[in-house]
């Protein structure tokens, strides 16, 4: 009772322990978010230090003299030309990749749960092989001397063998390969996802099974699909092997410029801000595929 | 020398031979690094036990992948291993960076290696050589006999390989556009760049790794390419229908060097010395066939065998016909030179 | 909007499972009809044949004399009300329910129009802007339902859709079913495991078992003269006690018992219908027919009314209520005897098959 003596008027009732409880509802959410820290740190060791150092290198040459040259250089044509051709080689990956992983991934999703279980191992089957040995399958079937070549050769369809490889189309084919998983299994999960009912529904509605799948299906599987394209996108500017052993010479990729300026050339500063670039338009891609898809709109963001 | 494969083969064999080599003696150890793979088994087997041997050291292999490997070395301050065996070119460019310590000429006898197979910094130990080789199912009784007819799509029509790099490459190209052999250095770039865009619709590989060059000509996925020797030698004697001519090949060399801040610099200039000596370097042309010393006076230590003498690139009869790589022009143009080279080659 | 209904011998079988066993059953214009019957029984196969969902292996099905079977889903022009509601959650609540008319090229005014009216109709007319994912149970069904009814559709059925509402709402959605219904006069079929939900909406209840309609008529008739043992049973809260065949009648428990009709159970072993609101406190005959000694087990004040249950003579319980007046006499206390009447006409026996 003492407390309601020092108190004032009406007010007593509504501040008895106010401030107590304030600061045990302090205490419990500092204790939460301490929960996060060792992530965090994780976060901060892994991440944002070695990108900050990147970003700090890119602006010094070689003998440490700050300078904006590691930038200047990279309008020169290779640069350039390099430039243009990792986002061409990733937009043609990821756009077959959607042309042929959205049907196998409808497919799995009407499929029983047992059946698409057995099918999935054919999906996530190449991730079991290495990424060289894949490389390697596919120029024994692409080459000019290889199976399907001979084979086109031999059945009189073609005269000349195809240039199926040591070029882009070998290297997006080989890369589709790789890639398809990381397109599938997201996409798939978003499908399985979507209440079979509602397909029910629509044609309740009156809708035919083309426009339920339009109307309905599809719009709900975009969250699930932007998903993978972001994966698939992002996983193809980093490219290295694959386009190195299937493009012929003829396809280059930012990675491998990357790479050339720090075991060829030595050069920390140019490949950090080659980096740089390479992040910063990832970013903006990812940023404009989030509005195209809307993807905050769908799911359970709400 | 960008050889990749069977890094770890090799660094097994090299630590087994290390450690049979550490039992015999008691001294001081000494690391050296190397390419990995059946090169440096083979340089190992060769040059660097025995030359351990007599320069009474302890030998330990290690294996790097090029440059990029040495330099984190050096740049951590204590480097982890005392000696590196690179390609000439990046011994030159190393030295540039000042990665090397300096070589020791009082110590190392270097009278008879040829001044661009060496540097203040770096001393080549053996050479190889980039040659013209194309499938005889193909041209049978008429075959390309120099880069000239590389050159020359019409009289011998075929797909074409090149490597993606472009050190031998701008070479064979000035060679192969008419120029004498002794004219190619230094390099006149644009005129090798122009010639290369007239050859680039008939390149139907630009290759990657030497076991890619192998492969491509033994499956005659193309018809002649430029390819290393010992590589071509390897693929014809598979039994594929495939030759090669030293005509107009281009000597590189493989080079050794100390690491800067190595606890071991006397021991390794001995250790270098030995590996330079004629002595040990005319083991080259029976051991590593298709390669060969770096110290000429090595055919003149014994004589060797005439099928030897023919095999090895670095024979007086092999030598006299090819041209000699000079590392330290390409340490100078190396980065202008590669992303032009690269912007031609991409599509 | 009132269309006439003919299900002729349906038959549809899973593999050894006889989901549906000659099923033949007319649904009158404007007619709401329950098929109400336990899980498995069938009912919601029926209910997907009539909408096309489930292709049958036999059978017709005729809508106003036009063969229904053939047509597919989307051409059948029914109104459907899903047990989880099924809104399209990429879709506002106005762009659901405008849904069916966007696909019958409803110009843009109408559609929205006719959906404002489906949503007003529903009481959801405030909410239409609203996104799916905000709107609670009870606001989904509402939602649901003027989808069903928006594009005027020949029937309209409804598969459990009260079932995932709290039971205060769902006994308040009957009523506004039933409400929505007089209205509109849309032949309706709906389906049901709960008798109670089924009585209080139906004009007519098919009780389904086993893939079979075990009896069809008015909820009255359905209540009060089950066909058998199972519809007595899963309809209202009943207990059973077994009665013999007599010379002159049947017997409880050696006593007579006057029936409402006097000929059910005269010649095989039947069951006497106990139910809780059947029973008396006080009457009878002074012959002792129709009395059933009992046994109070507990009795608790419940306020509006006592509950007390009693244990019947084979040892199954039942409630039974009485108003707090003590219009019926005493209360017994615990562990009293007492015993309970039945009136002949209130007297039902059931045998094990109809």
């Amino acid at each position: 009772m003492t407390m309601a003596i020092d108190l004032k008027g009406g007010a007593a009732p509504a501040t008895l322990n106010e401030r107590l409880l304030k600061r045990h509802d302090r205490r419990e959410r500092t204790a939460l978010s301490l929960l996060t820290a060792p992530g965090a740190l994780l976060i901060l060791v892994v991440l944002i230090l070695p990108i900050g150092w990147l970003f700090w290198l890119s602006f010094f040459d070689a003998s440490g003299e700050p300078t904006l040259a590691n930038y200047a250089r990279m309008l020169r044509p290779v640069y350039v030309k390099t430039f243009i051709s990792t986002f061409q080689v990733a937009g043609l990956v990821t756009a077959a990749c959607v042309l042929l992983g959205y049907p196998v991934a409808y497919l799995l999703s009407q499929l029983s749960e047992r059946t698409a279980g057995i099918l999935m191992i054919f999906v996530i089957l190449p991730f079991w092989t290495s990424v060289l040995v894949r490389t390697y399958a596919w120029l024994v079937i692409l080459q000019r001397t290889g199976l399907i070549n001979t084979w086109l050769t031999g059945a009189g369809i073609i005269e000349e063998p195809m240039p199926l490889v040591h070029n882009l189309l070998g290297t997006v084919i080989g890369m589709v390969h790789v890639m398809l998983p990381f397109l599938i299994l997201p996409l798939y999960a978003s499908m399985r996802a979507i209440d079979p009912v509602l397909m029910r529904a629509a044609a309740n509605c009156g809708a035919t099974p083309a426009q339920a799948f339009r109307q309905v299906f599809l719009p709900l599987s975009l969250p699930g699909l932007a998903a993978g394209i972001g994966l698939v996108f992002v996983l193809c500017l980093g490219f290295f092997v694959t386009p190195a052993l299937l493009g012929g010479g003829r396809v280059a990729m930012w990675a491998m410029q990357i790479a050339d300026n720090i075991a060829v050339y030595g050069n920390w500063g140019a490949a950090s801000a080659l980096g740089v670039v390479l992040l910063a338009v990832t970013a903006l891609i990812l940023v404009v595929l989030r509005r195209i898809f809307k993807v905050d709109t769908f799911g359970g963001a709400r | 020398m960008k050889r990749r494969s069977h890094i770890k083969t090799g660094m097994l064999a090299a630590t087994a031979m290390a450690v049979a080599i550490s039992t015999a003696h008691g001294a001081d150890t000494l690391t050296i690094a190397g390419l990995g793979g059946k090169l440096q088994d083979d340089l190992t087997a060769t040059l660097f036990a025995p030359a351990a041997e007599k320069a009474g050291v302890e030998l330990r292999g290690q294996s790097h992948d090029g440059l990029a490997g040495v330099r984190v070395q050096v740049q951590s301050g204590s480097p982890g291993w005392d000696v590196a065996h690179l390609g000439a070119e990046d011994c030159a460019i190393g030295a540039g960076e000042g990665l090397f310590e300096p070589i020791d000429y009082q110590v190392v006898d270097a009278d008879g290696i040829a001044e661009s197979a060496r540097g203040e910094n770096w001393v080549g130990t053996n050479t190889y050589s980039v040659v013209l080789a194309w499938r005889t199912d193909k041209y049978g009784d008429n075959p390309p006999k120099d880069w000239k007819d590389f050159w020359d799509v019409e009289a011998f029509p075929g797909r074409r390989a090149l490597s993606v790099y472009p050190q031998e490459m701008m070479e064979i190209a000035l060679l192969g556009d008419g120029v004498a052999r002794e004219d190619v250095y230094p390099l006149d770039t644009e005129r090798s760049l122009a010639a290369l865009e007239k050859i680039k619709p008939h390149i139907g590989v630009w290759w990657s790794s030497g076991a890619q060059s192998a492969q491509l000509i033994k499956d005659g996925e193309v018809d002649m390419e430029a390819i290393w020797g010992s590589r071509v030698a390897g693929v014809i004697a598979d039994g594929a229908p495939v030759a090669f001519t030293y005509q107009d090949g281009v000597i590189g060399f493989g080079c050794v060097a100390v690491l800067k801040g190595s606890k071991n610099v006397e021991a390794a200039q001995k250790l270098i010395a030995n590996i330079v000596s004629p002595e040990i370097q005319a083991r080259i042309p029976t051991m590593m066939s298709y390669y060969g010393p770096a110290n000429r006076k090595a055919f003149e230590v014994k004589e060797f065998p005439a099928d030897v003498i023919a095999q090895s690139n670095a024979s007086p009869e092999n030598a006299g016909r090819q041209i000699v790589m000079q590392p330290n022009w390409w340490a100078e143009h190396n980065q202008d030179v590669r992303e032009d080279y690269k912007n031609l080659m991409i599509e | 909007m009132r269309s006439k209904v003919a299900i002729q011998k349906i038959s549809k079988a899973y593999g050894a499972f006889i989901a549906l066993d000659d099923v033949s059953l007319d649904i009158n214009p404007g007619e709401f009809l329950t098929l109400l019957g336990p899980s498995g029984s069938g009912k919601t196969t029926l209910l997907n044949v009539l909408a096309g969902f489930v292709r049958p292996d036999s059978g017709s099905v005729t809508v106003d004399g036009t063969e229904f079977l053939t047509l597919p889903p989307h051409r059948r022009n029914l109104g459907m009300v899903f047990q989880n509601y099924a809104l399209f959650p990429h879709m506002s609540v106005r762009s659901n329910v405008g849904y069916p008319l966007r696909l019958r090229g409803v110009p843009k005014a109408e559609l929205d129009r006719r959906a404002g009216e489906a949503l007003d109709l529903v009481q959801m007319g405030h909410l239409a802007d609203r996104g799916v994912h905000e709107l609670s149970g009870g606001q989904r069904q509402r939602v649901a339902l003027a989808r069903a009814i928006v594009f005027e559709p020949s029937m309209l059925l409804m598969d459990e859709p009260l079932s995932a509402l709290d039971k205060k709402l769902r006994e308040h959605m009957q009523l506004e079913l039933k409400r929505l219904h007089q209205r509109l006069g849309t032949t309706t079929v709906y389906v049901t495991h709960d008798q109670r939900e089924a009585l209080t909406l139906s004009d007519r209840i098919a009780l389904i078992n086993g893939g079979k309609v075990v009896q069809l008529g008015t909820p009255d008739e359905i209540y009060d003269r089950p066909r058998n043992k199972f519809v007595a049973d899963f309809i209202g809260e009943t207990r059973f006690l077994p009665v013999e065949p007599g010379a002159s009648g049947p017997l409880l428990y050696g006593r007579a018992l006057k029936t409402r009709d006097g000929a059910a159970g005269r010649n095989e072993k039947s069951w006497l219908v106990v139910r809780p609101e059947r029973l008396r406190w006080r009457g009878g005959d002074d012959d002792g027919s129709n009395r059933i000694d009992a046994e109070a087990t507990d009795v608790i004040y419940q306020g509006d009314s006592y509950l007390i249950t009693v244990r019947l003579p084979d040892g199954a319980e039942i409630d039974l209520r009485r108003s707090p007046d003590m219009a019926g006499g005493r209360l017994p206390d615990r562990g009293e005897g007492i015993r309970l009447w039945l009136a002949p006409e209130h007297t039902i026996l059931v045998t094990d098959h109809a």
